[in-house]
């Protein structure tokens, strides 16, 4: 048998007082996020805020300074402008403002225009281009927002179903807690909030919570064997390190999968499989320090047996 | 029978129906361009149905065009706006079918928007034309049949002079490229009156024993390249005179298109004369019908004259679309229709014929329009639809705009596939290793996974998108960590000194819970995506919700069924 993990007795729940203050900071800072997103003062995607994609090929290098330099001094000082790996086509650009117009002119031809003088030498050809005025984004948050309330109430009944109350609200607080962090270092990393990522929000939100289940089924199989008083804290401990091979092999499959949508899955999935991966390492922490813990504090104020 | 036999059974007729579900897709995938090429020419829209039945791309993968519309109702009278929607489909619908997409998606959104999507179409600034335009309305007289019978035989020869021409210039070239074999470096001009008297010749060389059988059919055809493709119908009611309207199959209209663009024969066609086809086909004999017209140029009545437009019933009961005319737009009606009776009455959208009914009696104040015997509420509905969108036009905004460029769409497809086959492989190669024998298993079932949920894909004629292929990534995660739930107790149940078996069975036991609720919290969340997703995110949601779902059957069942075909274990390579 090849194992990474020995048969392990780590005492987990006796750093949760640690853990406790690291996930309040992720949560605060989760919560920051989310205030600046429902006030719309997060770095928001076109998709959700409006604004104009550009995405093209010069047929000769160019520095993306001078490139970034005529864009932005030319109307469109919040513009971000990426080189993009593109196979066969050299020289691609991906640019993004907030604006759908400039003057009298569209957005998408004015950044042509900028192009063309700024780079007369140099053929550019527009390859890919999106304009999203600002109604169509309100229509997106709108959907958005209906996708969260209806996975989030979705969870909740399931949870309510699968769990007795105190564990139903521990496993909530912890999926919550996952994908607040995650939004939280986004916003500190100023990654722009995509509908791709609030699809991968969503997924992990799935992911964290399957991880919580695992470890909770273990716990309620094994409070079925020992029933002796004061036995809880160490019921849990052992649960958690009983499920500890399994948390750590599916977070080591499923962060491949995602290292590798990250490397080879090219622009529009990058921030998607980044989600992902910091999803994965924090939705491992949370099952193991908040999930379970909150369960043991619980117990700990209020003794009773644990269903 | 015993379980084990059944799920064997299951399982084998399971890969027949996920091959026969993947086998289009399959096709179309490993077709190269040639042999698309071959196969259209063997068989004319033969690729086009193929990849009807097969999995289809989304517009990030393929290319194409996606546009919402808004429709301008602060722009509209309020009496006007409650199937301005409709119309302003209606008319987009009419356009878009002249473009040749194949599946275009074009429905309502909310309240005022409308979604347009063509697949494979980059020409962003034609689709703003084609989609943005307010539709014009007019009515038109049609051509005598005799003028119109001379202009288009004069279109036949002038057509079969051009193919002639070019036949010729053909066989020079031919001539001219062999003649440079042989005298390389020493090109004899050619003459081109030489050339066209050695045209037989050079056919009997070509063609060998068969040349006149060919000959001949090359010549009948070339006597009325055009007017062999119509069929003419139009009749006036009373008199009986034939119109020039004329059926042509709608597999034949892009030849027709591409003879009536030639320069030469554009410029016979006199200005006062113009050729339309009608907006959409009808079905006749069981085949799609286009409808080709002759129509005098001139503008006879402006649409948006046209009040009060409503779907009514004639004296018998049939479908009639009535309308009202008031002031001098009235008289002029009167005029006009007073002028031409028993004549038909062309009525034109965007240039297109929507239809030409007879005129009966003169119109002054009420006009009734019948439905010719055959038609059904639909047509009328229709004919209702696109008469008010020349009356009351609906202006329309564009308020999205997404162009992927073809090349884009196969580097995404690309890297789509890049980054699923390593990740699949270092997840194959971790488990193997991992779990050794027992992994491979966990492996196998991995890719009947993937396997199935592609084969699910295409016999659904789901669309693929590239959030799409994430979610198949994801799927290899759900599905491998069934396996290690499983394998993880086995391992458990081994080291507390059970059998083999027994720990087989137990693992597999304790573990079912534990997966059936991890793939729920994951349906949840594929599930809501679904139903609020957009195009892309919503291929997330399929794929995703698609790829769980079945990995419930083979992580579980095809891995259980294969540790059950041996009954008895000494050890187990874990």
């Amino acid at each position: 048998m090849f194992r990474i993990l020995k048969e392990t007795n780590i005492n987990f729940i006796g750093h949760r007082r640690k853990a406790f203050l690291l996930s309040l900071l992720l949560v605060l800072l989760g919560g920051t996020a989310f205030v600046m997103v429902l006030l719309d003062k997060a770095n928001m995607g076109i998709d959700f805020a409006g604004g104009t994609m550009l995405q093209g090929n010069f047929e000769n290098p160019i520095s993306i300074s001078d490139l970034r330099g005529a864009i932005t001094g030319n109307g469109f000082p919040e513009a971000s402008i990426q080189e993009l790996e593109r196979h066969n086509v050299p020289n691609s650009y991906i640019i993004r403002v907030k604006e759908t117009t400039a003057g009298e002119m569209k957005a998408i031809d004015r950044l042509m225009q900028i192009i063309q003088e700024n780079f007369a030498e140099n053929k550019f050809t527009r390859d890919s281009e999106h304009t999203i005025g600002p109604a169509v984004g309100e229509t997106l948050k709108k959907s958005a927002r209906w996708a969260v309330l209806i996975s989030v109430l979705g969870m909740i009944i399931y949870i309510g179903l699968r769990f007795d109350f105190r564990s139903g609200v521990a496993a909530t607080v912890a999926t919550f807690h996952d994908v607040l962090a995650v939004l939280g270092i986004f916003f500190i990393l100023n990654k722009e909030i995509t509908l791709l990522v609030v699809t991968a929000l969503l997924t992990l939100a799935g992911y964290s919570l399957t991880d919580t289940v695992v470890v909770y089924d273990r716990i309620r199989e094994n409070l079925k064997k020992f029933r002796k008083k004061g036995e809880f804290v160490g019921t849990v401990n052992r649960s958690i390190n009983e499920v500890l091979s399994r948390t750590v092999m599916t977070s080591v499959t499923s962060l491949l999968v995602a290292i590798s949508l990250f490397i080879f899955g090219g622009e529009v999935l990058h921030d998607f499989a980044l989600a992902l991966m910091i999803g994965i390492v924090v939705g491992t922490y949370s099952s193991i320090f908040v999930a379970s813990p909150i369960v043991v504090e619980w117990e700990a104020k209020a003794p009773r047996r644990f269903k | 029978m015993k379980s084990q036999t059944w799920r064997l059974v299951i399982t084998g007729v399971l890969i027949v129906l996920a091959f026969i579900g993947f086998w289009n897709t399959l096709k179309l995938w490993t077709l190269s361009e040639a042999d698309k090429d071959r196969m259209e020419e063997l068989k004319p829209g033969s690729v086009n149905e193929l990849e009807r039945k097969s999995m289809r791309l989304g517009l990030d993968l393929q290319g194409g065009i996606h546009v919402v519309l808004r429709v301008m109702m602060e722009k509209i009278e309020p009496s006007a706006r409650a199937d301005a929607v409709e119309r302003a489909i209606q008319v987009i619908r009419n356009r878009v079918d002249f473009t040749g997409v194949t599946e275009p998606i074009i429905q309502k959104q909310g309240d005022d928007r409308v979604i347009v999507d063509l697949p494979g179409y980059t020409d962003a600034d034609r689709a703003e034309d084609i989609i943005g335009q307010t539709a014009q309305l007019q009515f038109k007289l049609m051509e005598t049949y005799e003028n119109a019978e001379i202009l288009l035989g004069k279109i036949d020869s002038v057509v079969a002079e051009v193919r002639k021409t070019d036949t010729t210039q053909m066989i020079a070239d031919l001539e001219e490229s062999s003649s440079e074999q042989f005298e390389t470096g020493d090109i004899t001009p050619i003459d081109e009156s030489d050339s066209t008297s050695d045209e037989e010749d050079i056919f009997a060389e070509l063609l060998g024993e068969d040349s006149a059988d060919f000959e001949e059919e090359f010549y009948s055809s070339e006597t009325n390249p055009f007017t062999q493709y119509l069929e003419q119908w139009l009749r006036s009611s009373k008199s009986g005179a034939p119109w020039p309207a004329y059926y042509v199959l709608g597999k034949d209209r892009a030849k027709l298109e591409r003879m009536l663009a030639m320069p030469q024969v554009q410029s016979i066609v006199p200005p006062d004369i113009q050729i339309a086809w009608s907006t959409r086909t009808e079905v006749r004999n069981a085949q799609d019908v286009y409808i080709l017209y002759v129509l005098k140029s001139k503008v006879q009545f402006l649409g948006k004259y046209l009040e009060n437009i409503k779907m009514g019933r004639g004296q018998f009961q049939e479908p009639t679309v009535d309308f009202r005319l008031t002031g001098q737009a009235a008289a002029a009606f009167a005029r006009l229709t007073g002028a031409n009776i028993d004549k038909p009455l062309a009525i034109v959208i965007d240039e297109k014929v929507e239809s030409a009914p007879i005129i009966n009696s003169k119109i002054r104040n009420n006009g009734q329009i019948t439905m010719s015997s055959g038609a059904t509420i639909q047509d009328a509905k229709d004919l209702e639809i696109v008469l008010k969108a020349g009356a009351l036009p609906a202006p329309v905004e564009i308020i999205e705009k997404n162009v992927v460029g073809p090349t884009m769409g196969s580097d995404s497809i690309r890297k789509g596939l890049i980054s699923t086959l390593i990740g699949l492989a270092l997840v194959v190669v971790f488990i193997g290793v991992y779990y050794r024998l027992s992994g491979l298993i966990a492996d196998l079932a991995l890719l009947f996974n993937i396997f199935f949920l592609l084969a699910v894909m295409a016999g659904l004629h789901a669309t693929l998108t590239m959030p799409g292929i994430a979610g198949i990534i994801l799927t290899v995660g759900i599905s491998v960590d069934a396996n290690i739930l499983i394998f993880e107790r086995i391992r458990e149940e081994l080291r507390t000194g059970k059998t083999v078996r027994a720990s087989i069975d137990a693992g597999y036991n304790r573990a079912l819970l534990t997966i059936v609720d991890s793939h729920v919290t994951t349906l949840i969340t594929a599930g809501a995506l679904f139903l609020f997703g957009s195009g892309p995110i919503k291929g997330f949601a399929v794929s995703l919700f698609c790829g769980v779902t079945i990995s419930l059957y083979t992580a579980v069942v095809i891995t259980k069924t294969i540790f059950d075909i041996r009954k008895g274990y000494k050890t187990l390579s874990i």
